[in-house]
């Protein structure tokens, strides 16, 4: 098995354990930190898909930091919303 | 093309300008919607006078450009669009009930459009996820417009949608790996029907379907669609789940090689028989109005699933318009039954179906439009919805061996037809009418009215609508 075997499956397997998670969970921030992980996974495999050759694959990379832009993005959004829930539920628990 | 470039850039442009104006933002929108609406209908009369136009942004050429293309198919999306948004934008103006008036809901549903308007053009796996990324992004900031309620569904809304984009991501980037092309005119010359094809190809649809309510990955879009204000949840089921499938349709017709296709068709064209029974079992049971409008959204999705399967699975290409006629016609009905549950959910100031109960006495018009938005659903003739079936059940009726797939197409029809005359029959019990809380708003009745019309004008134009995309009529 080479390294970008090794990079791939690991790749694969964060993803799969991600998504897995955010099914299993139940708290909106592990939740949050699952997808964050699934995300993590497919960049992996597409950092790893870029350096399969010699000279590094520059359309994957920018693939990547695109999809980093839009995970970036998504995470704050979950997070504001997550704290939002805890609040509102705790107003009216009150 | 330029035309088609407008009618997407002006959305996005009026929604990065009303950050600085915050005053008539209604009347703005609508502006920009109904110009967005005429830039459209120019690039359709394009489409008609020279066929498939194509785009390489920035003069970059495929496979390193993005390409972005105007097919017969997509620019009538595009006029549905931003039909849908202006009428929406109308409404949200007008109506006295409506809860979005003097919040963020303008510039979003501007964004929405615009990334909807974006996703159509495009023809490239990578863009498509940036589109449906902004896309859900600003849906799920729109269901959460209700205020607390909303947050719950609106963060599962945005997870299950997450977790849908990185499993399409997945898909794409073992795409490119295998291929090394994302523009699908490319990757279809190219596409070989090996394992890392097929796994790959599966992961995109499994996050498409999740993210177009497929049952039975429809879970989350009942209660995200019900706890949206009522602008949100008729712009949602009207057009925002219809991007997926575009997408679904065209990797599946363009890329993927046929023996794929039709393995995976018989199977979609299954799901969509499952999602018809099931999802109007469903509407049928609910005892809350928006609800059963957002679980016939699940049903009628299932219309969309099925034609695609079958297209697939036969390989004939002349379904889509059946299933492109079905997608206008139950996103024209969908933004009129929605309208009509907002107005009545306000007024009668209860959300289950049963405080209809006499409502055609206090508020016959809203009534009206739900039962012939409801008509179109259930695809009586001669309504858009009764177009599309018709054009889905001619090859299935063609040959004996096709038989079974019409049983289904019939269940569903008649589960359609009890969760509508449900709610129709409740109306008609005159004897001890639920009296409204306060006057009704007659305006946004009619405005309720106007797209349950144009479904059953379809049914006019269709012969024209059918050759245009490049049926037989």
């Amino acid at each position: 098995m080479t390294a970008i075997q090794l990079y791939l499956c690991l790749g694969v397997s964060l993803w799969g354990l991600g998504s897995l998670g955010l099914f299993l969970a139940t708290n909106f921030i592990r939740r949050i930190i699952n997808i964050n992980i699934a995300g993590n996974g497919v960049f992996m495999v597409m950092v790893a898909l870029a350096s399969r050759e010699e000279t590094i694959d520059p359309v994957l990379q920018a693939l990547v930091v695109t999809g980093l832009v839009v995970a970036v993005c998504a995470t704050a959004f979950a997070l504001r919303l997550s704290v939002a829930h805890t609040q509102s539920k705790q107003d009216s628990e009150r | 093309m330029n035309f088609a470039l407008l009618s997407m850039a002006l959305p996005l442009i009026t929604a990065l300008l009303l950050l600085f104006v915050n005053r008539r933002a209604g009347s703005i929108v609508i502006i920009a919607s109904l110009l967005s609406l005429s830039a459209a209908l120019a690039a359709m009369y394009q489409v008609h006078l020279y066929g498939v136009q194509q785009m390489a942004l920035g003069d970059w050429q495929t496979p390193l450009g993005i390409r972005f293309q105007l097919t017969p198919v997509n620019s009538l999306l595009l006029v549905f669009t931003a039909l849908v948004h202006s009428l929406v934008a109308l409404y949200a103006a007008y109506s006295r009930h409506s809860a979005t008036n003097t919040t963020d809901f303008w510039p979003l549903a501007l964004l929405l459009h615009s990334s909807l308007a974006a996703l159509w053009l495009s023809s490239d796996l990578f863009n498509w996820y940036v589109t449906l990324e902004l896309l859900g992004l600003a849906a799920v900031a729109m269901v959460s417009l209700s205020g607390p309620k909303a947050y719950r569904p609106a963060l599962h809304y945005l997870l299950l949608s997450l977790v849908a984009s990185l499993s399409y991501l997945l898909g794409v980037a073992l795409m490119y790996g295998r291929y090394g092309v994302l523009d699908i005119a490319l990757l279809a010359e190219v596409t070989q029907a090996d394992a890392t094809t097929q796994t790959a190809l599966i992961l995109m649809t499994l996050g498409l379907m999740l993210k177009a309510a497929v049952w039975p990955l429809h879970l989350w879009l009942p209660s995200a669609h019900a706890n949206a204000p009522t602008a949100v949840s008729a712009l949602l089921s009207a057009v925002v789940v219809k991007g997926p499938i575009y997408i679904l349709w065209l990797i599946w017709t363009e890329v993927a090689p046929a023996e794929l296709a039709q393995s995976i068709g018989f199977y979609l064209a299954l799901l969509g028989i499952a999602a018809l029974i099931l999802g109007g079992w469903s509407a049928i049971r609910t005892p809350y109005l928006k609800v059963l409008v957002a679980y016939s959204t699940v049903a009628q999705l299932g219309y969309a699933t099925l034609t695609l399967g079958l297209l697939l699975h036969w390989q004939q290409t002349q379904l889509l318009v059946a299933l492109w006629l079905f997608v206008i016609a139950h996103g024209l009905a969908k933004v009129s039954m929605f309208l009509v549950a907002g107005e009545m959910q306000a007024t009668l100031g209860s959300n289950r179906v049963t405080a209809l109960k006499g409502a055609t006495q206090t508020m016959p018009v809203a009534m009206f439009a739900f039962a012939v938005a409801g008509g179109s659903i259930i695809g009586l003739p001669p309504s858009g919805g009764f177009v599309a079936k018709w054009a889905l059940l001619q090859p299935i009726l063609a040959s004996p061996t096709n038989w079974p797939w019409a049983i289904g197409i019939l269940l569903g029809t008649f589960a359609s037809a009890v969760y509508v005359f449900r709610a129709v029959v409740l109306s008609f019990n005159r004897a001890d009418p639920i009296a409204p809380d306060f006057s009704p708003d007659r305006f946004s009745h009619w405005l309720a009215m106007l797209p349950a019309l144009m479904a059953w004008l379809m049914a006019i134009v269709s012969a024209q609508l059918i050759r245009f995309l490049g049926g037989v009529a």
